[in-house]
């Protein structure tokens, strides 16, 4: 008898659940089309996209738009992580070298042209500068729209220029070599710890920064046919060389055991004289402390004395792109979002120094405006776009590996680069 | 009859627990068997392709996982020797203390609040220790009575991250196994050590021929779950080579599994790697548990 009231207990039970299953799917049909988007924290871009989603909302009352931030070192996990489990947003944003590998594995979708209102790609791509699409590029079809085309210069503080007797208008280091000379100049110890750094890279974005690094010595991290590593020739041995001399077992000039210098710099507060980073970072300095704003000045990349190429920081962007898994509703809608987003790329520039290169923008005068841009707009047209390959991102994680191996563990140059070519040969063979 | 149906409720309320293992424990470790037989990048939407021990084969002969299975000895040995004997003697003074019922409870919830800490919160909190400005640097500094600073670097150099991380895992976990070797501690009967006492016994001996054969149960229990805990350690070494100190040096296997799965996208290396870890964890508690058992004492 007990059991047969547990079991009728259970029905119902069950009854009850297919109900609820039930009442969602008609309350499914009434709901508003939800697009998911997923971005990285950007103090300057939050309340500019923020205030266009609910534009957009309000016109096109059927779709609702979810935004989600994460920190930037998290993203790509996060992103990562969802994909593999067959998930993921419908819109979202990460580095180029990061995003190629989505697209070789077909996980996003080309831009839908219908939606945002081109008749063919090379009619899209004609709007922008040449080295647009570089990173969002395959096999003839276009997969991502740019938030932000850019590259990296150096930041200086002018101040701490003064206070060791140098000019920044005329003794920033134009080269490799000098960048030694005036960081030591610049970098104040107590003992063998360092107060105040004179200079330091942007560790861990290898690719980015280090990579031309070695293009200016005529180095490459693959060879010309793509099929194994160049990591152990000349030239990436006296890059190596040269990182091992700046960390604290040569020069003691810095360290990517050190916080951050792109974000100390901005606070101004005696701990770091010159960084790398984008046109964005004058917003960002401007955002978090605007006093600071008339003591910065920036500078190109340099170059090594010897160098056989003339190219700067690599240019690399971030594209807004969709998740080939989501709906083709969504999709389509996902697309004229970004198309609205993309559409104000004067308010891009102006409020939060993301460049969209499109050749309107360049006709502005909030592009003729824009403090430093030109700075960077020049040293960009002598780049190159940032190594897009399906193994971008294992790849730089092997040079990161070879350059604080040499840096702080003192495995010499050579030992460190044949390595690096070993596993490198490794994930091109996977 | 009765018994019957009291077994079948018994089963009853346990196939909630049982069906919930079974899908959050046993399913994926079968799945990870199983994957690791299969070359699968995680992102791609092509099928695994079966490659039967090619995996293992890999693992076992790159230079990358020797390394990771040297950096895990390294630091599990580093860890669970000051782990297993030193919460044993401070868990002793916390029981001797048992007069003062206020201290002892005081110094209990000093040593366990750490372990209550998550391992990425307890690694940033002393990343900031250890920075060249650091904590870390100062104190030592000033011990040494250095007339001008010297950079430790703890961070930096592959020995002191290696002591780093054990240091910062001993401060997380030591009073986990303090306050479990309190318990076993009380649980010997007063009348034993007062029987001692009146044959005239030391303390010395009375800790070895007393606490130490009563305290088996419990030491077998600390020796299993901390050479566990110490083997699998991944959120320290990952906070660390996320704030840029070297990999290779304090490169564990499960920091390897993890970076193998999540930047080199390889399903089927990185599960090889943990069935590899599973297996060799397992071996290791069985050899450790027939040896404790052999050794067991009753002076009931």
């Amino acid at each position: 008898m007990r059991l047969l009231k547990v079991s009728t207990i259970c029905w119902l039970m069950l009854a009850c659940t297919l109900f609820v299953f039930a009442a969602g799917e008609q309350e499914k049909a009434a709901k508003p089309l939800q697009i998911v988007q997923w971005t990285h924290e950007d103090p300057n871009r939050t309340p500019l996209e923020e205030k266009w989603i609910a534009e957009f909302q309000s016109e096109y009352p059927n779709v609702r738009v979810v935004r989600e931030t994460s920190p930037s070192g998290k993203i790509k996990e996060k992103v990562l992580t969802a994909f593999a489990a067959m998930k993921g947003p419908d819109i979202f944003n990460l580095e180029a070298e990061d995003e190629w590998q989505y697209i070789v594995s077909e996980r996003v979708a080309p831009v839908d042209l219908e939606a945002v209102e081109y008749s063919s790609y090379e009619a899209l791509r004609n709007e922008y500068l040449p080295v647009t699409f570089n990173g969002a590029l395959y096999e003839g079809k276009v997969y991502g729209m740019p938030m932000e085309i850019t590259n990296w210069c150096i930041y200086i503080n002018n101040k701490y220029y003064r206070e060791v007797g140098l000019d920044p208008a005329k003794d920033y280091p134009k080269t490799w070599e000098q960048m030694v000379t005036v960081a030591e100049k610049l970098t104040i110890r107590e003992g063998e710890v360092i107060k105040r750094r004179g200079f330091d890279f942007r560790y861990p974005y290898y690719l980015a920064f280090f990579v031309p690094m070695a293009n200016q010595l005529g180095g490459t991290v693959l060879t010309p046919d793509g099929k194994s590593a160049a990591v152990d020739s000349p030239a990436w041995i006296k890059l190596l060389r040269y990182m091992a001399d700046w960390g604290p077992n040569g020069h003691n000039l810095g360290s990517p055991t050190y916080t951050n210098a792109r974000k100390t710099f901005n606070r101004d507060d005696n701990s770091i004289a010159m960084c790398i980073s984008g046109l964005y970072q004058y917003d960002r300095i401007k955002a978090e402390n605007e006093a600071f704003l008339p003591e910065v000045s920036v500078v190109p990349y340099p170059r090594f004395e010897d160098a056989v190429n003339d190219n700067g920081a690599a240019v690399y962007g971030h594209y807004y792109m969709v998740n080939s898994s989501s709906s083709p509703e969504v999709q389509e809608w996902a697309w004229k979002l970004i198309k609205y987003f993309t559409s104000h790329e004067e308010e891009f520039l102006d409020q939060v120094g993301l460049i969209i290169p499109s050749k309107k923008l360049l006709q502005t005068d909030v592009y003729r405006n824009k403090k430093f841009a030109d700075v960077f707009i020049e040293d960009m047209r002598k780049s190159n776009f940032i190594m897009t390959h399906e193994s971008g991102p294992k790849i730089q994680d092997v040079i990161k590996e070879m350059v604080e191996g040499v840096m702080l563990s003192n495995i010499p140059p050579a030992e460190a680069a044949r390595r690096g070519k070993q596993k490198i040969d490794d994930i091109l063979g996977m | 009859m009765g018994i019957k149906r009291r077994q079948y409720w018994g089963l009853i309320f346990v196939l909630p627990a049982v069906i919930f293992f079974a899908l959050f424990s046993y399913l994926p470790m079968i799945n990870s068997f199983i994957a690791s037989f299969h070359s699968k990048d995680i992102i791609s939407l092509k099928a695994p392709v079966f490659v039967g021990f090619k995996n293992y084969i890999h693992i076992f002969t790159s230079e990358d996982f020797i390394n990771s299975i040297k950096a895990t000895i390294i630091f599990a040995v580093g860890c669970f020797i000051p782990l297993v004997t030193i919460s044993l003697l401070i868990a002793t003074v916390i029981v001797s203390l048992r007069r003062i019922p206020w201290i002892q409870n005081l110094f209990k919830m000093i040593y366990y609040s750490p372990s209550i800490v998550s391992g990425v919160v307890s690694a940033t909190i002393w990343l900031l220790i250890f920075d060249p400005r650091g904590l870390a640097n100062q104190w030592l500094n000033f011990i040494a009575g250095n007339p001008t600073p010297v950079d430790f670097k703890w961070l930096a150099l592959p020995a002191m991250a290696r002591l780093a991380t054990i240091i910062i895992y001993f401060w997380k976990y030591v009073g986990y196994f303090v306050i479990i070797y309190f318990a076993g501690l009380v649980s010997i009967p007063q009348s034993l050590y007062e029987v001692a006492d009146i044959d005239g016994a030391s303390g010395w001996k009375k800790f070895l021929s007393i606490t130490i054969p009563l305290l088996k149960p419990t030491i077998e229990f600390v020796f299993i779950v901390a050479f566990i805990q110490c083997v699998r350690t991944f959120s320290i070494q990952y906070v660390f080579v996320q704030s840029g100190s070297p990999r290779e040096p304090i490169n564990v296997v499960s920091l390897n599994i993890y970076t193998t799965a999540m930047q080199y996208h390889s399903l089927g290396r990185s599960t090889a790697m943990s069935v590899s870890l599973f297996c060799f964890i397992l071996i290791f508690t069985i050899v450790q548990l027939r040896i404790y058992r052999s050794e067991r004492v009753s002076y009931v």
